[in-house]
């Protein structure tokens, strides 16, 4: 027993007892033994981790709001400045279309030279069916010169000054166009009328006129040139009593939403008013 | 009396802008409402205006040289109506924007007549019962419905102009 109390003895069999655990440590015995003792610690972290975290989130949170409405402001700001620049890129596209559009008529029709003007404004009397252009004498523009779009004939310059002109619609009820139906390569007379519509009079009551029928400016009178689209032929109207046959017509060009127009500057309209007998 | 010359100078410009650039191109059916109608009716319906014929004739000769309508009917309509106005103005003078309603009333179908029956005499196909129909009585609605706010509008002008001339 004095051997165990000696101090040497003890010291070797402490090295002696270390030196075990830690082969058995390293040899991977004592790894129960360490899962054991250490798995209720590791949650216990994890438990006061993440409820450190959440109080941590609590706490800052509010300058992160801060920060987030701000942020969101700015967005919303950059979203509204995309917008406007859209809503003016999408008409400055829709600009462009219209100018494509007379361009490819142009380039379709290179008899005539065109000159592209802008409406901006009509008649002030709503019996009447006239646009106003902001081109006049100035560019070029004369009286009588025919007026047309890139789907078809508009109308003819009724009067003009030197920085814009009005131009008399074919849908006026003064107007008058001679045309010709392609199909049936009869000639007729294309009318307006109080209300916009148009029609075409003068068809002879043995001509079958189908709907659909292309009808094109027959150049007769030469108030317009020939061969420029006017519109279609939707029904015809035929009365044994009457001497001709009505036809129904939808214009080509929509003269409610008509925003720019070309001006035929070659052309020159020629009066045959003298030469037309008087009664 | 300068400024009031110019105030009515400038907004019959202004009327005259709207009327051809927005108005006429928004039409009920056919008709359409006359802004520079309404400017003038409520312009003469005004006591403190003193100019209101002279303006008329301007804006009468103004719209008749940009209108494709002949025989200047337009200046003939409007001085009419003007003197409607004028009429009614001493008769109802204690309720001007009913003299106002009255006037716009009767102008405007005065005033569709008149163009119908120019027109007629030009050669136009135009028959009484589709101008009726299509034009006169949209347009009426039309100026009616407009008629309360351009009086407001110009009875607002005329008081903040009348101060002035009495300070001058």
């Amino acid at each position: 027993m004095k051997f165990l109390k000696s101090r040497n003895t003890q010291t070797i069999i402490i090295i002696a007892v270390v030196s075990g655990l830690l082969f058995l440590a390293l040899s991977g015995y004592l790894t129960p033994v360490f899962n054991l003792s250490l798995n209720p610690l590791i949650s216990l972290q994890s438990w006061i981790s993440v409820r450190y975290l959440s109080a941590r989130e609590f706490f800052t949170s509010p300058r992160d709001v801060t920060f987030l409405q701000e942020q969101n402001a700015l967005l919303e700001s950059q979203v509204t400045q995309l917008q406007t620049q859209l809503i003016v890129f999408e008409e400055r596209l829709g600009e462009a279309q219209v100018c494509f559009a007379l361009l490819d008529f142009g380039r379709t029709n290179p008899q005539f030279s065109y000159i592209a003007a802008t409406v901006i404004g009509r008649e002030i009397s709503p019996f009447m069916q006239y646009i106003i252009i902001d081109r006049g004498t100035n560019h070029g523009l004369r009286y009588g010169m025919p007026v047309v779009t890139q789907q078809g004939l508009v109308g003819r310059v009724d009067a003009v000054i030197a920085g814009a002109a009005r131009v008399k619609l074919v849908t006026d009820s003064t107007s008058v166009v001679n045309v010709r139906l392609k199909s049936a390569g009869i000639e007729a007379q294309l009318t307006g009328s109080l209300t916009g519509d148009v029609s075409l009079d003068m068809i002879p009551l043995d001509i079958n006129v189908e709907p659909g029928d292309v009808i094109l400016t027959s150049g007769l009178g030469g108030n317009f040139p020939a061969n420029v689209f006017v519109g279609q032929v939707l029904s015809t109207q035929r009365d044994a009593n009457e001497l001709f046959q009505t036809a129904s017509v939808q214009p080509v060009v929509s003269f409610d939403s008509i925003s720019a127009v070309l001006v035929v500057t070659d052309f020159e309209a020629i009066d045959i008013t003298p030469l037309i007998p008087e009664p | 009396m300068l400024i009031s010359h110019l105030v009515c100078a400038l907004s019959l410009v202004v009327f005259f802008i709207l009327q051809t650039a927005i108005f006429s191109q928004s039409p009920l059916v056919s008709g359409t409402a006359d802004m520079i109608l309404l400017f003038l009716v409520a312009w003469s319906l005004q006591e403190e205006v003193k100019n209101s014929w002279m303006w008329t004739v301007i804006a009468g000769v103004l719209v008749s040289v940009f209108s494709a309508m002949p025989f200047f009917a337009p200046l003939i309509a409007y001085l009419a109506v003007v003197g409607l106005s004028k009429a009614l103005q001493r008769r109802v003078w204690q309720n001007p924007l009913l003299a106002m309603l009255i006037v716009v009333l009767l102008g405007t179908f005065f005033q569709h007549a008149l163009y119908v029956i120019v027109l007629q005499i030009t050669g136009a196909p135009i028959p009484w019962a589709q101008s009726l129909d299509n034009v006169i009585l949209p347009s009426v609605l039309l100026n009616m419905i407009f008629a309360l706010p351009i009086y407001a509008i110009v009875k607002d002008l005329s008081r903040r102009i009348s101060p002035m001339e009495v300070d001058v």
